[in-house]
């Protein structure tokens, strides 16, 4: 649980999608925030946020979740999420989070959304 | 015992100043004709006070008297009885009544009305004319009297009319007042009936019956098994003609000329009723004041109903209704809000609201309305008069008693209210649309395909981020309705009955300010209401809009100063949908109101409490309790929820439950980190494991617990905790103190079997 490291992948036009390892409170938002932008800067408006390593997301990490709906709105982008757990799908939904962005059971599921989209 | 004659309604009438009501007098004739061929029935008059029904039984009495005299034996002798307040002694009453009947009798037969009331000498009277039972009815009388026996007496007094007569006359009641016999000491509510059940039933006695407490009367008919046998006859102004008419005689003879079109608007003005007529040209006269044109009325007419006469006839008329101060001014606010302000008012919870009392004062004053003639009520509805010049004397009472203001300022309000109220009238069409719009915004809403709608991200931030205001969607893709949302000042939820204060009874109502101004124009108050049943009803939005009315009144705002919202989960009639929509009431679905609060930075709303009932508990096994106290340092919250996870396996839990105890236990720990304030820099936590539940107690040494997001919090969490741990847990209860605030959580067990699979999921 101490790894706080986000990677990226790039998966295909315009999509990254960002793996979030750990527990996601101020330290790991910070660092997610930071990575969606930067994707967002280099012209990748399709984000999926993957969640398999994620175990709990506090309300910290909820805030941060909305700051990045709300920056990829703000550019036009567009948000998933992928491979949430029960209990943090539950959080995203007792915040009002999940009414904004789409979540799949898989980041295959995820991608194959956005090359639909495209 | 003497009783003076009481010189009442009969003495000051004037037949040949009663007009109109030809068709209920004819009716009324027939009712009491037919009584001699014992098909007769009885006739229950009512309607507000002073409306006219005195006068009108009164004026029936002189049509009988009057019958020609050529009909067949037996004729109709018409007795008149008033129960006046004064007598409220059945032995007094049975007394009097004795005494009235006789006299009236004596009248009738052709005999010189008898100087003194003396009841003998009355009954040595009618005794020398051949009805000599009524010596044994006067002694028994008398026997009753000495003994006490109030009940006996009234039964004996009121069966004695059906005694006397014979052949030659029958007796035609008219009574007058009869609310007043249900306030009778020691004696039932609807005793007079239950004595004169026979005599009504019968068909031989016809039976008029006058009252102003039209609910208080029927339900002793009803009770009484009568209700079938009378007609009723309900009483209100004068018509058109007839109001005009009645002009006539009361303005000659006080010698006053006034324009015919004037005299036609003034009894308009006064609702058409006979008793304000006779005032208003009292007071014409007393004033010495020449009326030219509508101005002039109103001016004459406002003064009247803020110092002069129609003023003090209300007045009195409340002072004696509801002799206690505190509640007549409740009453009379109460009725201003109603008969001024039309607050859609029908059921009694209503009314109590709206008067913001208990049932049980709230029923006080009501019946005492009721008795009055204010209000017509049966077992679910009220419905309330309307009358003008009750309304403007409301209106005076409410500005002068409520809001202070001197009585030549409401006069001259009221006088500017009625002559620029000509013009008004209301327009439908634009309604039927936003209905449809709303109708179908409910639909999308239930299929929660609208998300995109509800934020305008892109927007808000570049247009009122510094201000702190935004935009949100709450209509239709075509199109969206958008609700400019201030910027909050203070948010209160859960707003509950305060004895004595304000109350507005809201589930949340925030005070926020347009445009980031704080000045009083900008204020802008939100209302909202969740509704928790299943069906969005009528009563339920009439309620809302009540208090809605209630608090703009308070706080004197202007009409897009307050915003109203209902949020709730199921269905809604059109009929519904068209209300909330004509009162301007937004209407979503419930998942809107976390949206609403997260904006404000507030919790979602307490659930209700009938949705978390705790399993049965297994007897006789002692709670198992583990302590941990953890310094304030940033991720040590996720030590309390490893505690808690071992916990929660002494209790063989499932996954999922795990997880939410873990989740609140870190969202109160983060709490307690951020917003305490505590210089110790501990946390202590408490777990406690009981078969049926756990318990989770955190608790810091600070100053206290923020439930809100302020200031530079809320960017990072938005007030999110507190929300959330409500969420994941069934009960949260927190507890300031002097030693800092405890957060109590519970949870309680249900068996692993109710729960869904709990997903697996890779480990963090």
């Amino acid at each position: 649980m101490r790894d706080l490291k986000v990677k990226t992948r790039e998966a295909g036009e315009g999509t990254s999608v960002v793996y979030v390892n750990g527990y996601l409170n101020s330290l790991l938002g910070e660092e997610l925030e930071q990575v969606v932008h930067d994707a967002l800067e280099v012209g990748r408006s399709n984000v999926v946020l993957n969640f398999e390593g994620t175990r709990l997301i506090n309300s910290i990490g909820i805030s941060f979740i909305i700051g990045i709906v709300e920056r990829m709105a703000e550019r036009n982008g567009t948000l998933a999420f992928c491979s949430l757990n029960r209990i943090n799908q539950d959080l995203l939904r007792m915040t009002g989070v999940s009414r904004y962005v789409r979540a799949f059971d898989s980041e295959e599921e995820a991608i194959a959304f956005f090359a639909q989209t495209v | 015992m003497r009783l003076l004659w009481s010189q009442g309604a009969e003495a000051s009438f004037r037949p040949g100043e009663f007009f109109g009501r030809e068709e209920e007098l004819r009716s009324l004739l027939r009712v009491c004709l037919e009584g001699k061929s014992g098909i007769g029935a009885s006739v229950l008059i009512y309607g507000p006070p002073n409306v006219g029904k005195s006068s009108l039984l009164l004026k029936l009495k002189s049509e009988l008297k009057s019958l020609p005299q050529s009909t067949a034996p037996p004729c109709p002798f018409p007795f008149y009885y008033s129960f006046s307040n004064i007598l409220s002694h059945p032995l007094a009453l049975s007394q009097h009544f004795l005494q009235e009947y006789l006299w009236q009798l004596l009248v009738f037969l052709g005999e010189s009305p008898p100087a003194a009331f003396d009841l003998d000498a009355l009954c040595d009277a009618l005794a020398a004319r051949g009805h000599v039972e009524c010596r044994d009815y006067l002694s028994a009388h008398l026997r009753y009297s000495e003994k006490g026996d109030g009940l006996s007496a009234l039964a004996n007094a009121f069966s004695f009319p059906f005694a006397t007569g014979g052949e030659l006359l029958y007796p035609v009641f008219l009574f007058d007042d009869f609310q007043y016999t249900i306030k009778l000491q020691n004696i039932p509510e609807g005793a007079i009936f239950s004595i004169l059940r026979p005599y009504i039933k019968s068909g031989h006695f016809p039976m008029i019956v006058s009252g102003s407490s039209p609910g208080h009367v029927t339900s002793s008919l009803k009770r009484e098994g009568l209700y079938g046998s009378f007609q009723l006859l309900e009483v209100g102004g004068l018509s058109p003609d007839a109001s005009v008419a009645a002009w006539g005689p009361l303005f000659e003879r006080r010698k006053i000329r006034i324009p015919e079109h004037l005299a036609v608007r003034a009894a308009v003005r006064l609702g058409h009723i006979p008793v304000y007529q006779r005032m208003l040209a009292e007071e014409i006269s007393f004033r010495n004041v020449q009326i030219e044109d509508e101005v002039g009325l109103e001016n004459l007419f406002a003064l009247s109903v803020t110092e002069g006469k129609l003023n003090r006839y209300w007045r009195e008329f409340f002072e004696n209704a509801i002799p206690d101060r505190v509640a007549r001014a409740r009453a009379v606010k109460f009725l201003k809000r109603v008969i001024c302000d039309r607050f859609p008012i029908d059921t009694f919870e209503g009314a109590f609201s709206l008067m913001g009392t208990s049932p049980e004062e709230g029923s006080e004053i009501l019946s005492a309305l009721e008795f009055k003639g204010l209000l017509k009520s049966d077992f679910e509805h009220i419905e309330f008069v309307r009358d003008p010049v009750l309304a403007d004397f409301l209106f005076w009472a409410f500005e002068r008693g409520v809001l202070g203001k001197n009585t030549s300022q409401v006069a001259a309000s009221i006088v500017q209210a009625k002559i620029s109220h000509d013009l008004q009238e209301g327009s439908g069409g634009e309604q039927d649309a936003s209905a449809e719009i709303a109708k179908e915004m409910m639909r999308r809403w239930d299929c929660r395909d609208v998300p995109a709608l509800l934020f305008d991200f892109g927007k808000f931030h570049d247009k009122y981020g510094d201000k702190g205001l935004l935009e949100v969607v709450i209509g239709l893709e075509g199109d969206p309705r958008k609700v400019r949302l201030p910027k909050i000042s203070s948010v209160s939820k859960g707003h509950r009955t305060i004895r004595g204060g304000s109350r507005f009874d809201f589930d949340l109502v925030a005070y926020g300010f347009h445009d980031g101004d704080f000045s009083e124009e900008n204020l802008v108050i939100w209302a909202v209401d969740v509704n928790t049943e299943k069906k969005l009803v009528q009563v339920a939005v009439e309620h809302f809009e009540n208090r809605c009315r209630l608090l703009s009144l308070d706080k004197g705002l202007k009409p897009g100063q307050l915003r109203k919202w209902i949020l709730f989960d199921g269905a809604a009639d059109a009929a519904v949908v068209g209300l909330a929509d004509r009162y301007g009431i937004h209407l979503t679905h419930r998942t809107q109101m976390r949206l609403f609060l997260n904006l404000f930075g507030m919790q979602e709303l307490e659930k209700g409490a009938e949705e978390r009932r705790p399993p049965e508990a297994r007897a006789g096994e002692q709670p198992l309790e583990f302590e941990l106290v953890l310094p304030m340092k940033a991720d040590t919250e996720v030590v309390a929820a490893r505690v808690a996870e071992e916990v929660a396996a002494y209790a063989s839990l499932d996954k999922d439950t795990v997880d939410r105890i873990k989740m609140a236990i870190i969202e109160a720990c983060i709490n307690a980190f951020e917003h305490s304030g505590a210089e110790t820099g501990k946390v202590r936590l408490r777990y406690v494991l009981s078969p049926e539940r756990i318990e989770l107690f955190v608790q810091d040494e600070g100053k206290g617990f923020r439930t809100s997001a302020k200031g530079d919090e809320s960017k990072q969490n938005r007030g999110w905790g507190l929300k959330l741990i409500s969420e994941l847990v069934d009960e949260v209860h927190i507890e300031t103190g002097e030693r800092g605030t405890t957060v109590r959580m519970v949870k309680y067990l249900r068996p692993a079997s109710d729960e869904g699979s709990p997903t697996t999921n890779g480990e963090g």
